[in-house]
């Protein structure tokens, strides 16, 4: 192609992806209306070529979409269907229960010590969603807000600390709670202090957020006569909704799905144990998952049942633009 | 109510930058003290000081007399209005203005918050508001709110940073008015930062101008206006600003005349008794001539300028009439629109020729290199030519 064929080429290619671009919404809009409106279609004639590669740009990204969440989607299905399964327990060639029932469940509940984990677990993830919370949010408040001395370099330090692995503290911490008397059956104690210990790391997300709401507010507040909790706790926490939620919904997940520390600490103390660990040991050996993995998977949807709630629930709160009005704007 | 006392007040950031210098201001209990200069003169760091919202690096700041400089600022008495009004967006206007009233310990009767509140919004004329969120609002209702919430309580000192700056003109000018009433209602100290000279001059019983952190002139409006010290405040206060340049001025025979572009204009009346008091002789000087005090002239003479006219601005009232010069210096003059006819209004396009003369008492005199002026000297200390002049009140 000789230069000048490129030169004449190039306004054409410009054409004709600006047609492309503005004539996109336009048809997308006359198709909407079409379904009901037959008059429309002799307009749409024109529009014809633009139609059907729409259309075939839908059905492309619909057809993505519905195998990516079936991907997603059959383990679940899978589990559900499998707890329900009440001909045997153990793993089968097949996925639709012959028999149903709630069998699984009722022996979950009767035969294992589930329901000692599920408190278990419960205790740890909301003491330690609770203190995670309180910890994160005065942290943020406290890097967002005051200055002082070494500011930076501790929010670097803690950047820093924030990278490593958790599990590389793990034997050393072991050691420690070993000799603090908070292991195996007193895992509880011992698990809480270990999430919680260094939640105020996790700072970020929340300190930018504080970052975005006004300092004028803090001040008129102080000045209007508010301590700095006061300011905190009646102007900032309102404000913060949905990064409060977000705290929460993390820190109550974190020990709710946690595996390595729980199974470390509880160490082989089934008393110790939270959910995931009780479970795995439900199924941790041969003869154990012919007896038990229909068992297993009830367990893991009564698991899978208050973060559903929970998510649910707190949904609502993830509202936008909650700062609105308060300066000039 | 309380008197404020500011005593050699630094402000310093980060260990080098200087926000503000050595302030030193005695304000008097119920005085409306307004600080104005242009941004970054370090006008609302005081004001924030005062507040309690900056440390003061060095000096101390007194409310009647007890030093406040470690207090916090819920512990100060004071109310503050915020430039951008700082509502609280997560309450409503109702208890946007409780909440000072809420924080008060011991606590405060419902009933009497609700009637204090209901009477700010009265006077304020935002009880239809009460129960609207302030993202509800207008710009204006906002600013009324953020004042309310400023004057349901009980303080020792009323503090407004460029309160009025967001609003638009129009609005500015009412809220304006409606300040200077507000202020015989709630009868207290104010102080008031603000960038703009005419809040300023219509609004404080004295006029602090700063300037890169510095005091440069403490007075009444007609003080700063009419006996301006120095240069600066010469230039920043009055609109348009004041014409300056460099010219001559000569003592010829006990007499005083100035001689710019080529003309010779005598200086007459009191400014020349000031001159000749003060002992000037014939020096090179800035001459400042108010834009009114700049006068049409029907034909040239030896007390006349010859100017070109580049710009002309029809204000209404009167017309602002850019001109140059010979040599090339803008100058500005007002003249109202009241006498002149129609045939000379219609003359008055680019390129005109016209001559000029300055009204001969009430022109301007500045040192050329210390820019003070030659005719108000400080012949005091800056501390106690403050308290000479809360004395004069």
């Amino acid at each position: 192609m000789s230069e000048k064929d490129l030169k004449n080429n190039e306004p054409q290619v410009v054409e004709e992806f600006e047609e492309e671009k503005l004539e996109q919404p336009e048809s997308d809009l006359r198709q909407e209306v079409a379904f009901d409106d037959t008059a429309v279609v002799s307009r749409e004639k024109r529009h014809m070529g633009m139609k059907a590669k729409t259309r075939a740009a839908n059905i492309t990204i619909y057809v993505i979409l519905v195998i990516m969440s079936a991907v997603w989607l059959v383990p679940f299905i899978f589990i559900v269907l499998q707890s329900f399964r009440c001909e045997s327990t153990y793993l089968t060639g097949y996925v639709i229960p012959k028999q149903w029932g709630f069998d699984n469940y009722a022996r979950l509940f009767t035969e294992t010590k589930f329901p000692r984990w599920f408190l278990n677990t419960f205790i740890i993830s909301v003491v330690a969603a609770v203190i995670q919370l309180i910890m994160v949010l005065c942290m943020s408040y406290t890097l967002s807000r005051l200055r002082f001395k070494g500011r930076k370099a501790l929010m670097n330090a803690m950047l820093i600390l924030g990278m490593f692995p958790g599990m590389l503290t793990m034997i050393v911490l072991y050691r420690i709670l070993a000799d603090a008397g908070m292991t195996q059956g007193n895992s509880i104690a011992g698990l809480i202090l270990v999430y919680v210990a260094s939640s105020g790391m996790g700072y970020y997300v929340s300190k930018g957020f504080f970052d975005t709401i006004p300092k004028s507010l803090d001040e008129a507040a102080r000045v209007d006569g508010a301590n700095r909790a006061q300011v905190l706790y009646k102007i900032i926490l309102p404000l913060s909704k949905p990064i409060v939620i977000y705290t929460l919904l993390t820190a109550f997940m974190g020990p709710w799905g946690d595996y390595v520390f729980a199974s470390y600490v509880a160490f082989n103390v089934s008393d110790g144990y939270n959910v995931a660990v009780g479970l795995q040991w439900l199924i941790s050996t041969p003869s154990n998952i012919a007896a038990n993995y229909t068992i297993f998977c009830a367990g893991g949807v009564i698991v899978a049942i208050p973060i559903t709630l929970l998510f649910m629930f707190l949904q609502k709160y993830y509202v936008e633009g909650v700062t609105g009005g308060a300066v000039k704007g | 109510m309380a008197n404020v006392k500011l005593t050699n007040v630094k402000k310093i950031y980060q260990g080098n930058v200087v926000a503000v210098h050595d302030f030193n201001l005695d304000i008097a209990d119920k005085e409306f003290i307004v600080f104005v200069g242009p941004s970054g003169c370090g006008k609302s760091t005081t004001l924030r000081m005062i507040a309690g919202l900056e440390e003061i690096s060095e000096g101390t700041i007194e409310f009647d007399g007890e030093v406040v400089n470690d207090l916090q600022p819920k512990d100060r008495k004071i109310s503050m209005v915020f430039q951008n009004y700082a509502l609280y967006p997560n309450y409503t206007v109702f208890e946007n203005m409780a909440f000072p009233l809420r924080l008060i310990r011991p606590k405060m009767s419902q009933d009497e918050i609700y009637e204090r509140v209901t009477k700010a919004a009265e006077i304020l004329g935002i009880t239809e508001y009460l129960t609207r969120k302030p993202r509800a609002l207008s710009g204006g209702q906002r600013q009324r709110v953020a004042i309310g919430r400023a004057m349901v309580k009980d303080c020792k000192v009323f503090l407004m940073d460029e309160p009025l700056s967001n609003l638009d003109a129009k609005l500015r000018n009412q809220m304006r008015a409606e300040i200077i009433l507000l202020r015989k209602k709630i009868n207290t100290t104010f102080v008031y930062v603000t960038h703009d000279q005419t809040e300023a001059m219509t609004l404080g019983d004295r006029i602090v101008v700063m300037k890169d952190g510095y005091i440069m002139q403490v007075g009444t409006p007609t003080e700063v206006f009419d006996r301006p010290r120095n240069l600066f405040v010469a230039e920043f206060i009055g609109a348009p600003k004041m014409n300056t340049f460099k010219t001559n001025l000569v003592k010829k025979d006990g007499k005083y005349f100035v001689t710019p572009f080529g003309a010779e204009i005598p200086v007459t009346g009191q400014k020349a008794d000031l001159l000749a008091e003060n002992g000037i002789d014939s020096q090179e000087i800035i001459l400042g001539v108010r834009p009114e005090h700049v006068v049409l002239a029907d034909k040239p003479s030896k007390e006349t300028i010859r100017v070109i006219l580049q710009v002309n601005e029809m204000m209404g009232n009167e017309l602002h009439l850019h001109l140059l010069t010979d040599d090339n210096t803008p100058l500005i003059v007002r003249v109202p629109t009241m006498n002149l006819t129609d045939e000379f209004r219609n003359e008055l396009v680019m390129g005109k020729e016209l001559y000029i003369t300055f009204e001969s008492k009430v022109m301007h005199f500045f040192d050329t290199v210390t820019e003070k002026s030659l005719l108000y000297i400080d012949k005091e200390e800056p501390v106690q030519e403050d308290e000479e002049e809360i004395n004069a009140e």
